[in-house]
């Protein structure tokens, strides 16, 4: 269960938080948010899917690390195998909320249920002297490029929308030891369809700036094969 | 045998005895057409001193190359982890009168900028603080590493707190367990010597004789082999160092109260008080100059001290009481036998010298190690000329912290009486007037105290930097370095455990490692 606060030195003084990785500290996920902004850092580790967000009507982008819940092939003990780990899995246990007076400012809060809050040893968020330390200096930086980017994408995902260019992916997986697995409820961009786009569509597509994440996620897809490969690994090595 | 050296025996079984054996044997080559054998004679009613609770970093490479476990060594000997020495009351005794010596040095640019970027930071700060991350790590009493980094490394430079004699017991364990040291308890009744004076055998009081082809002397001040046997001269240096006696207590702490990253140094009106805090309790001890302070008078102070520092049960404490004469033998290795530990000398706890003398015995003995006798009196010659070297920069080093003082008491004047300052001391003391301590002043490839030392002591005490020369800096952007010391300071502080945390985390996680121990 998630308990969201308004980070304030008053109240987190000594907070201090675990910034290692491990299935401990809540890192055991198929996959989270990615943003377009970031599609550039994320498309050659890690496949991008789309998925039809709860809360909005629109599209949202993941990053996949696994096939099923709670499946995490980047995740080898306390070490994430991978260069870049995305911002949202970055930023935790810490997420932006709206300012309580209904003003655009952005505050930053933090779920005191995370496994990541720790006692005694950890990364402190506040210094002895109450200013923030050089840990959540950089994870408000990280907070506030998710938070742009999050705004930013919505226009993303209406424009591919509105093209049509959603297809639902049906993959099955299967695995050396004949077993399959099935991904349900993804989207990706159809090949086809970007195909077919007359130079007005696309014109209008380039103009918005939505090309280039376009093509990263359709790139991104080629790290499926990969992916399929860490599973047959771990199956290997038991 | 051709005189080929393969039997070590080392006497006594302290901490120079066994760790002495364990670096020994830890080199032996078990494909040796003739192995080494290593044997260490304890005497079993013969206490250990067991005072020399610090360590120097060196200590974690001595560790890891015995084959030794960090968490286990940590556990076993109620370690913490030292990162420096805190000198409070030297220069004039008044309230706040306080600098830092940490063992992480300076940013490495020429010690000429260095000085003059902290001098034109204007902040105010104190030269530890300005040019090291530690020095906010220390006030903050939290540990150089996390438990999830690998044995033996750290965010800063690192040495232990320990209890010697739970150390002993360990490093005894280890050599015999794992490193096969072969373990005689006996009593030394005497000494057999070859016609040329070599040392044959000891001759025990039942074990028989221990005949070897090398002896390592680690039998204390009582300097057994070296002293009583090859007769080799004790020079005295209490000329300039004045301390000769110590009272040391033992306190236990409360739970959960803070463990200090340092060794805290009070000075009084005849010497000064250590300060040692381990997880489980804190070392204080009252090191004096007789000649200065009667001992009702050190007692006095000690308690004085224990009472400030409000620990409970301090009061009705029986305090040891330790005499030491201040020096160090003329030679170290004579024949076939090398004097270790406190047989090769001791000049006060100050910085505390005695167990990195030990390493660094052991380690230039296995440096130049004699395959056979024939080559030994080389190998001796050269030991000896270094050793005699070490022993005098670490003479004046310890000299250094006195004769910068202001304080006024006859003990502290008397240590700034220019008869009592070493000739060579008093030529750096000069130079620096006009130019920081530096690389040029230490002329050993391997210089027991660094040239950053003598900044953190010259510095922490007051001494004033060189004036405007005619040369400008060399490096314009010393400056980039001190601010980067400032946000490294920043960020360990924002990601050290506290010591207590760290500690009590590693037995909270190691219940099976505790019991085998225990």
């Amino acid at each position: 269960m998630a308990n969201h606060t308004l980070l304030t030195i008053e109240d987190h003084r000594d907070l201090r938080v675990h910034t290692q990785r491990g299935a401990a500290f809540g890192d055991d996920v198929m996959s989270c948010i990615t943003v377009p902004d970031e599609f550039r850092r994320v498309q050659n580790l890690y496949p991008i899917l789309f998925q039809r967000g709860r809360e909005r009507d629109g599209f949202n982008a993941v990053a996949l690390f696994g096939f099923e819940e709670g499946e995490n092939l980047f995740l080898d003990g306390g070490r994430w195998d991978a260069a870049y780990r995305p911002l949202a899995m970055e930023i935790q246990p810490f997420l932006i909320g709206g300012a309580a007076s209904g003003s655009d400012a952005k505050q930053v809060h933090v779920d005191l249920d995370s496994p990541r809050i720790a006692a005694g040893e950890g990364v402190r968020v506040f210094d002895e002297f109450g200013r923030p330390t050089p840990y959540l200096d950089a994870v408000a930086e990280q907070l506030g490029s998710l938070d742009i980017g999050y705004q930013r994408a919505a226009d993303f995902f209406a424009a591919l929308d509105r093209f049509d260019l959603f297809e639902p992916l049906t993959l099955e997986v299967t695995l050396e030891d004949g077993s399959t697995n099935r991904l349900v409820g993804f989207h990706v961009v159809d090949e086809e369809k970007v195909r077919a786009l007359d130079s007005t569509a696309l014109g209008e597509l380039h103009q918005a700036g939505h090309l280039m994440p376009m093509f990263m996620a359709i790139a991104s897809l080629a790290n499926l094969g990969a992916l399929i490969e860490r599973r047959n690994r771990r199956l290997r090595h038991g | 045998m051709d005189g080929l050296v393969s039997r070590v025996v080392v006497i006594g079984g302290g901490t120079a005895g066994w760790l002495a054996a364990s670096l020994i044997a830890a080199r032996a080559d078990p494909a040796a057409a003739v192995p080494l054998i290593v044997t260490l004679v304890e005497s079993p009613d013969i206490p250990a001193i067991g005072v020399g609770e610090g360590t120097w970093p060196t200590m974690r490479a001595t560790l890891q190359s015995i084959g030794v476990s960090e968490a286990e060594f940590l556990l076993a000997c109620d370690a913490s982890f030292k990162q420096g020495s805190r000198f409070d009351g030297w220069r004039t005794g008044a309230a706040g009168d306080s600098y830092l010596h940490p063992f992480t040095p300076p940013p490495s640019v020429p010690a000429l900028d260095l000085v003059r970027g902290w001098q034109a930071q204007g902040r105010n700060l104190n030269f530890a603080s300005a040019v090291s991350a530690q020095a906010r790590v220390c006030g903050l009493a939290l540990a150089p590493r996390q438990r999830a980094m690998p044995d033996y490394a750290g965010a800063l430079n690192y040495a232990y707190h320990l209890d010697a004699a739970k150390f002993a017991a360990f490093l005894s364990g280890h050599a015999t367990g794992k490193l096969g040291v072969r373990h005689i308890r006996d009593h030394v009744v005497a000494v057999d010597r070859a016609e040329g004076g070599d040392i044959l055998a000891v001759r025990t009081a039942a074990s028989g004789p221990v005949a070897g082809d090398l002896f390592i002397d680690c039998t204390g001040h009582a300097a057994l082999l070296v002293g009583d046997a090859l007769g080799v001269p004790f020079i005295d240096r209490s000329d300039v160092l004045f301390n000769d006696r110590a009272l040391a207590a033992q306190l236990p702490v409360a739970p959960h109260s803070p463990v200090a990253a340092q060794t805290n140094a009070t000075a009084h009106a005849a010497g000064w008080i250590w300060d040692i805090g381990l997880p489980t309790r804190r070392g204080i001890g009252c090191v004096y100059s007789s000649r200065h302070l009667t001992d009702d008078a050190a007692a006095a102070t000690l308690t004085g001290y224990l009472k400030d520092t409000q620990l409970a049960g301090a009061g009705d404490l029986p305090f040891r009481r330790l005499t030491f004469r201040s020096g160090h033998r003329e030679r170290f290795w004579e024949r076939n036998c090398v004097a270790v530990g406190l047989s090769a000398g001791f000049l006060e706890p100050l910085e505390a010298s005695a167990i990195v003398l030990v390493e660094l015995s052991v380690g230039a003995l296995l440096d130049g190690f004699p395959r056979t006798r024939a080559a030994m009196d080389l190998h001796a010659a050269r030991f000896n000329t270094l050793f005699r070297y070490r022993w005098d920069r670490i003479v004046e080093f310890l000299k250094l912290h006195y004769v910068l003082s202001q304080r006024d008491e006859p003990y502290w004047r008397d240590h700034r009486d220019a008869g009592t300052v070493p000739t060579r001391l008093c030529e750096l003391l000069r130079i620096w007037r006009d130019q920081p301590p530096s690389r040029t002043d230490l002329l050993q490839a391997d210089e027991i105290f660094p040239a950053a030392s003598y900044q953190y002591v010259l510095y922490g005490m007051g001494f004033a930097t060189p004036a405007q020369g005619p040369l400008r800096v060399e490096a314009p952007d010393a400056d980039a370095a001190l601010r980067a010391v400032e946000q490294r300071g920043r960020t360990l502080a924002a990601s050290l455990p506290s010591n207590r945390t760290y500690l009590d985390a590693l037995r909270a996680a190691s219940p099976a490692l505790r019991e085998q121990i225990s």
